[in-house]
Order: C-alpha cells, then sequence, then structure tokens
C-alpha cells in the first residue's frame, strides 16, 4: 500500500422521495399519545410513491454523482455494491438494475449486500480497503444502500419513524467528502433476532431487543476500535459523531450513555456537548425517519451540510445493523467536503417533498405494500402522480417503475 | 449508592426509586411488579434510560441485551439482585 495515499469518499448524494408526512399528523391518525413524540426527536418521515422501488431510489440517488464524473472517471467504477434489506428476488440483485441505468462500464463487479442497516458500511470499508491496496490503482467502488419501508399501524411507536431512499457513495483515491481514517475501525457483532423482515410484506422487530443491542454495540465497537487507535478519547479526539439514526431521540440516549461511561460528565455538560458534537448530524434524518444502511450516509450529508467546514474536523462514525453487526470508525471532513456536498442540494430536495395528508398516506402504504412482492405481470400508473411529480422545481430526470412483465422490471425516466 | 445490605428487598427499593425519577407520574409505591415498564408508561427512550440508570446506580456491568426480555418489574427485580452478588 502506498503510505501517502488517501482513500474515502470523494462523492455522496441521498435520495430520499418526493412525499413526507408531518409525524405528528401519523401520531394523530394513529391516536398515538403525544407526549411520546419529544423523546423521538423526529419530524418528518419520507414515503415512497408507487412508482418508486429500491431500484429508482438507488439510481435517483447515485445518477448526479455518476453524471458529474467525466467519461474516463465513470470507467473506472470497478464495483458496483447495493445494501438492502429490501431485496426484489433472491436471486437477482438490485445492483444489476441499477448497473443498466447508471450506465457503468460491462467490467464492473455488480453485487449487492445484506446485514440490516449495517451492510453500506461493510461495503464502503471493504471498497475503500480495494481502493487502499493498490491493486487497480485509480480505481472507484460505488456504495448504494438503498430501502423501502414497509411499516404501518401494527409496529405502533415505530410506524411515524420509518423513512424511505438511498444513499449513494462513491469511494475512491480522492476523498472529497470524508478521507477514512485507514486501519481506524472497530467492529463488534452477535446474532440477536431485534428486527427483520421474514416476508416481502411485513417487517417485526422488538424494540427493547434492538435499542439494547444498538446501545452495547455503541460501546463494544468503540472499545474495539480504542484497542486499535492508541490514546482515543471518545470526549476528546471527534470534533463530531455521526451515528446510525433509527430516530433522533436513541441517538441522543447513545450519546448520553458514552459521555456518562467514557467521559463522567454531568447532566448539563452532556447536554452541552450533544448539541455541539451530535446535533447537526440529526437535521436530515429527523425530517426523513430511518434510511436503513443509509442513514448514517445521510447523517453525514446532514452534519456537512449543516457545519459547513471551513477547516478539518475528525468525525467518529458509528453503523449498527439488525441481526446483529456494527462498526465505529472515523475520517476528517474540511472545506472541501462542504463545497463537494453542496451541489447536490439535499437540504432542497427534502424541503420541496410534498406534505400527504393522513388519508394519502393510508392509500399510499396499501399501495406500497406490493413494491416487494414477486409478481409476474403488473401495471404502473405513473401519470397518476404527475401533480407531484411536476411540483419539484428540480427537473431532472428521475427513474420510475412502470410495471413488471414476465418478473423483469421495467422502467421508465420521467 | 449500591444497596447497603444487597437484599431483595433493597434492589426492590433502588428498582421503584429509579422508575419513578424518570417517570415522575408514577409514584415508587404504586408499582405494580406484574406490570412490565411500558406498561408504567415508559417509552423506548424512558427504559433505556431506567436500564442504564441501575445498571449504574447498583454498579453491575452487564450488557444492556441482558436485560431487554424481562417481562416485567419483578423480573427487572430479581436479575438485578441475583447480579448484585
Amino acid at each position: 500500500m502506498d503510505e501517502g495515499l488517501q482513500v474515502g469518499i470523494e462523492a455522496l448524494n441521498v435520495y430520499c422521495g418526493l412525499a413526507q408526512i408531518p409525524v405528528e399528523a401519523i401520531f394523530a391518525g394513529r391516536g398515538l399519545n403525544e407526549e411520546r413524540l419529544a423523546n423521538l426527536m423526529m419530524y418528518e418521515r419520507s414515503l415512497n410513491l408507487p412508482f418508486e422501488d429500491p431500484i429508482t431510489n438507488a439510481v435517483n440517488a447515485a445518477k448526479p454523482i455518476v453524471d458529474a464524473l467525466d467519461p474516463e472517471e465513470k470507467e473506472r467504477i470497478e464495483i458496483l455494491i447495493t445494501s438492502t434489506e429490501s431485496g426484489i428476488d433472491y436471486s437477482k440483485s438490485v445492483a444489476s438494475y441499477v448497473h443498466d441505468f447508471l450506465g457503468l462500464n460491462r467490467q464492473c463487479r455488480v453485487i449487492e449486500a445484506k446485514q440490516a442497516c449495517y451492510a453500506a458500511t461493510g461495503a464502503v470499508q471493504m471498497g475503500a480497503a480495494y481502493v487502499a491496496s493498490g491493486i487497480s490503482p485509480g480505481a472507484k467502488v460505488l456504495v448504494i444502500a438503498t430501502d423501502v419501508s414497509l411499516v404501518d399501524e401494527r409496529v405502533d411507536y415505530t410506524e411515524p419513524v420509518m423513512g424511505a431512499g438511498a444513499a449513494a457513495v462513491l469511494v475512491s483515491g480522492r476523498p472529497r467528502i470524508l478521507t477514512i481514517d485507514l486501519g481506524a475501525f472497530g467492529t463488534h457483532s452477535f446474532e440477536t433476532l431485534d428486527s427483520a423482515r421474514p416476508d416481502p410484506t411485513f417487517d417485526i422487530a422488538d424494540v427493547d431487543v434492538s435499542l439494547f443491542a444498538y446501545l452495547d454495540c455503541l460501546k463494544h465497537a468503540f472499545l474495539a476500535y480504542r484497542d486499535r487507535v492508541e490514546g482515543t478519547d471518545f470526549a476528546a479526539t471527534f470534533d463530531f459523531l455521526v451515528m446510525h439514526t433509527p430516530f433522533a431521540g436513541l441517538v441522543k440516549a447513545g450519546h448520553r450513555k458514552m459521555m456518562r461511561e467514557f467521559a463522567r460528565e454531568g447532566a448539563a455538560e452532556i447536554e452541552q456537548d450533544f448539541k455541539r458534537r451530535v446535533l447537526p448530524s440529526l437535521a436530515y434524518g429527523s425530517k426523513v425517519g430511518n434510511l436503513c444502511s443509509g442513514a448514517v450516509y445521510l447523517a453525514l450529508a446532514s452534519l456537512i451540510d449543516t457545519v459547513q467546514p471551513d477547516t478539518g474536523y475528525r468525525v467518529g462514525l458509528f453503523s449498527y445493523g439488525s441481526g446483529c453487526s456494527s462498526e465505529f470508525f472515523s475520517g476528517v471532513i474540511d472545506q472541501e467536503s462542504t463545497a463537494a456536498l453542496a451541489g447536490m442540494q439535499i437540504g432542497r430536495h427534502l424541503a420541496e417533498r410534498s406534505a400527504l395528508t393522513f388519508d394519502d398516506y393510508e392509500g399510499l402504504l396499501k399501495d406500497n405494500y406490493g413494491c416487494l412482492v414477486p409478481q409476474k405481470e403488473r401495471d404502473i400508473e405513473v401519470g397518476r402522480w404527475s401533480t407531484i411529480l411536476d411540483r419539484r422545481s428540480d427537473r431532472r430526470s428521475l427513474l420510475a417503475l412502470k410495471g413488471v412483465r414476465n418478473y423483469h422490471r421495467q422502467y421508465e425516466w420521467v | 449508592m449500591p444497596p447497603s445490605d444487597g437484599s431483595r428487598e433493597a434492589v426492590d427499593l433502588v428498582v421503584r426509586e429509579t422508575i419513578a425519577v424518570v417517570l415522575p407520574s408514577v409514584p415508587a409505591g404504586a408499582i405494580d411488579g406484574d406490570k412490565h415498564l411500558r406498561d408504567l408508561g415508559a417509552d423506548s427512550v424512558d427504559r433505556v434510560e431506567i436500564i442504564l440508570m441501575l445498571l449504574d446506580r447498583l454498579r453491575i456491568d452487564e450488557p444492556m441485551s441482558s436485560l431487554s426480555q424481562l417481562p416485567n418489574v419483578d423480573a427487572l427485580v430479581t436479575f438485578l439482585h441475583e447480579r448484585c452478588h
């Protein structure tokens, strides 16, 4: 490995759909206890429209990144990994469609990774190791975390906090978004059934099992990181923290736990530290919902767009996926991160999503249940949603699912 | 502080006091041991906070995952009492 080589995230974008519903509206519609809103710290959730699926979300997130590359650079995308817990077939990958609609090189490796909300980070780290190995100088690896949500009132308070969309992460030897601290990582995994998708129409979750596993993993992945990186101090080493965000309130609880354990700070100091080091990463997630394995990269985008760094800052990142597997790693953001992300206009796109009423939302949930179900034939009338499509100020083409023919998904640009 | 005598009664008192701190609307004396923390009005963040405060106060070093499937407050007291020794 070239000792002077920098490796990390060259480009980052998220696509979080065209529609959202305020979390308060779901609480009111379902008769949930509004006193619980404060601890959730969530305000809106993204919802896919019936012509969106894991493939369209992935393509719509990655297309601006790929389009910004010159043709020679685009040819250097040598590995495409889609990370998803929303697979559309037991054999055929989401990545196979995505590879086609992004027009990637036919010499590209194309695979799909699954480990709930962790898989994208596993893919990013393997991509970074491939780039750092030097076996193919100049290579790039495109990782796309893409998911849809299938929850409804059966999961109580989980329903208002689930999101939908995708995060696209381009890994290379020209890191502009995040320079990864190579070799600085800690992992922690063990078997548990905290949440899962046993069928393409519904999710199951045991909230306490899942939250407690997340918090155990946060501690032990950090301890594993500290074992590798001498002198690491949870309170002092990282200027900012970016964490997998099932809901923002859990990130706050996790930060509080870690500060009590590793910094022995009082409540007021911990609150102040949370606002300074963690809160900037939650602005987007609290308006999107849980983006599954894209959530930690949505949080990274939120941090960069909110702080707009004008100098270098070290960021600690924590990724967790049910089942479970986790990783704590780190990297550096700087003024180039601000410039590189600004063009994606993520905040503007989130602000421009159409607000749904609760009745609209319930209707959409029913349509969306079938999104992952294998069907031999299916038709989707994309034009039914032209009002929402036409409301966008960014008129770039989006990929839309128009139907299924003999199990082959059919798409069009709209 | 850990309970002075380490008895089950002392752990039970610590558990009730801690629940009442996190859930001020639930008086320590009115906590039914047959109930899950959820049934006492604790949301998921409250439950995390109660468990963390208990492990800290009783100085028990145990993964949180070990406590995620206890059915009620009495089972929580029993679990913590056993780990106090």
